[in-house]
């Protein structure tokens, strides 16, 4: 089984690794925001509960790590539901409010759990992932995604992108779809989660900020919204190219910046997507806007 | 047992009252239709039916059945399919798979079902395809299939949202302004459709601002005006009645 470890130099493994775990995470980011529109800034405090989940089944109750990837998409899941089940009801951006609270406050609870280290974060998870599980992985989340859009659930979840009352009205229940569709998504954060874990064996909250929701967030827009082909493009590309390249990591930032700036410029459907860019930065703008107003006037009572 | 029956239907909005208790019955086979200035309310009463929005008071029943304070995706599958004034259609999807989208509810493989795909959901999507596929030759859009629905001529969108409507069986069509926009060659090819339509055993109920071809076509014509029902009965009858003459009073009536 294990024929391809040595094969190949350490680092590129490395590498590889890596980018077989950002595509797992930005699929399950294309199949919420892509392909069903609905914006999650988020994506990350799923995979940070995936991570987490599958580093206490692994290290602090010792069970195998196939298990601890099962938990740890089926724990990311639960909270998916959790968060989902009131605000999936609404139509417009709730979900991006909410999923970008949520990762705050996840991000602040960890901080002050002792059991998972606090601050600190955990070490000493032992270091299970590798190219051949990583890559069996991403394969089977590929094809599960493939499949999916192809069929009659993936039909329902573009038609409630487009157009939610027109999808009601031929008698999909828009509500039930995303509520499965986000449980499917933020399942795949979690096994992204748990193989991250699994790789670098160190977790700190801050690892899962709002930052990395929002790199998530790039690769899926870089390459298309709603392209699987495109994500996946998206994710190798903002993976490797800076690691490649030797950039600093405070270079990625910039880089990413730039290249969304002549995205919005000259390819405004991604690499090879379907829906237009400039929506959805206009809805996250939105959303910011909402939420900065909120602030004013809280301040203003205060 | 009229097909359709509203009684004393009402819906307000804030202080606005956009439907004011409306009667109406809709007989199996019959065209009605539903005329009125603009804001009267048709495309609320539309709204009303398919459960978008529930009424404030009053009941809907369908086959008998009271189907107010029911759910858009429920009440069309017990056979209420309908188009929109402002089209909408699911634009970045292909023709074909706008018209699959109509199957939705008569059809049942989940998540897991297509994942897994096992012959019995293989088999279901065959039998959305061809339906599908015979949904589009009967609005002529069969050579159009691959095509992206906004990419669709104004005429031919809107006769998709017929065939999407087609897809899900449903015994009672209700076409709201299914002529806006139209030229004078692409509202015949409509009517000609719509007879088809009816003749397949379906039964319509249209809101159109054109008088020519609501008179031509409807069996019935209910007149709305300030959300309240004025008038209603066979074409001729409506068309000579002082009190619709006077709602339409510097509006043309044919
Ligand atoms: N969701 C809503 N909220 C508030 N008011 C509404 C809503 N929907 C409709 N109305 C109001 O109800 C009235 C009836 O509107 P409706 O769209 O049913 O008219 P209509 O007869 O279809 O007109 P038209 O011929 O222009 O299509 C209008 O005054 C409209 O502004
Ligand atoms: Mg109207």
């Amino acid at each position: 089984m294990a024929f391809l470890d040595g094969l190949l130099p350490a680092y590129y493994e490395s590498i590889i690794i890596t980018v077989g775990i950002y595509i797992i995470l930005a699929l399950g980011l294309n199949l919420i925001t892509g392909v069903t529109g609905q914006l999650s800034l988020g994506h990350a405090a799923y995979m940070c509960i995936g991570a987490y989940t599958s580093a206490i089944v692994s290290m602090k109750l010792g069970l195998p790590f196939i298990v601890a990837l099962l938990c740890a998409g089926i724990v990311a899941a639960i909270f998916g539901i959790f968060i989902g089940f009131p605000v999936l009801r609404l139509t417009g951006d709730y979900l991006a409010i909410c999923t970008l609270g949520f990762g705050e406050i996840l991000k602040s609870i960890l901080f002050n759990m002792p059991y998972v280290g606090g601050a600190m974060g955990m070490a000493g998870i032992p270091p299970k992932t590798t190219l051949l599980n990583t890559i069996i992985i991403a394969l089977i989340v590929i094809i599960v995604m493939v499949r999916m859009e192809r069929s009659r659930f993936g039909r329902s979840l573009v038609a409630i992108r487009e157009d939610e009352i027109a999808a009601e009205c031929m008698g999909i229940n828009a509500f039930r779809y995303k509520l499965q569709m986000f449980a499917i998504g933020t399942f795949t954060a979690g096994l992204g989660g748990a193989l991250w874990a699994h790789k670098i064996m160190v977790l700190q909250p801050r690892d899962f900020g709002f930052m990395k929701s929002i790199e998530i967030l790039n690769m899926v827009v870089l390459g298309g919204l709603g392209s699987i082909p495109g994500t996946i493009l998206g994710a190798t590309l903002l993976t490797a190219i800076p690691e490649i390249l030797r950039f600093s990591s405070e270079y990625r930032m910039v880089i990413y910046g730039a290249l969304l700036v002549i995205m919005m410029i000259f390819r405004p459907h991604g690499l090879m997507g379907n829906t237009d860019f400039n929506k959805l930065a206009k809805r996250t703008f939105r959303v910011f806007n909402t939420n900065n107003n909120k602030d004013k006037k809280s301040g203003m009572e205060g | 047992m009229p097909l359709l029956e509203l009684n004393e239907v009402t819906i307000k909005f804030g202080g606005l009252i956009a439907v004011d208790s409306v009667d109406l019955t809709i007989e199996k086979g019959e065209i009605q239709a539903l005329i009125g200035p603009n804001g009267a309310g048709k495309s609320t009463v539309f709204n009303l039916v398919t459960g978008i929005y529930p009424p404030t008071s009053g009941t809907i029943s369908f086959k008998g059945q009271a189907i107010n304070g029911k759910k858009p995706y429920n009440i069309t599958r017990l056979g209420i399919a309908r188009t929109f004034q402002n089209i909408r259609l699911f634009n970045e999807l292909t023709v074909l798979d706008n018209v699959k989208i109509g199957r939705h509810c008569r059809s049942k493989a989940g998540a897991f079902g297509g994942i897994i795909q096992p012959p019995s959901v293989k088999r279901e999507e065959k039998e959305i395809e061809q339906k599908a596929l015979e949904c589009l030759r009967l609005m002529d859009l069969d050579d159009k299939a691959e095509e992206l629905a906004k990419n669709l001529p104004y005429g031919e969108q809107r006769r998709l949202e017929i065939a999407r409507a087609m897809a899900s069986e449903p015994e009672i069509l209700l076409l709201d302004e299914p002529a806006a926009g139209m030229n004078p060659q692409e509202k015949t090819v409509l009517v000609e459709k719509i007879k088809k339509i009816r003749e397949m055993g379906l039964t319509i109920f249209l809101v159109e601002h054109d008088m020519k071809f609501v008179m031509g076509i409807s069996d019935r014509v209910a007149v709305l005006d300030y959300g309240k029902k004025i008038a209603d009965g066979p074409p001729d009858a409506v068309q000579k009645n002082p009190e619709v003459i006077a709602a339409y009073l510097g509006k043309e009536v044919v």
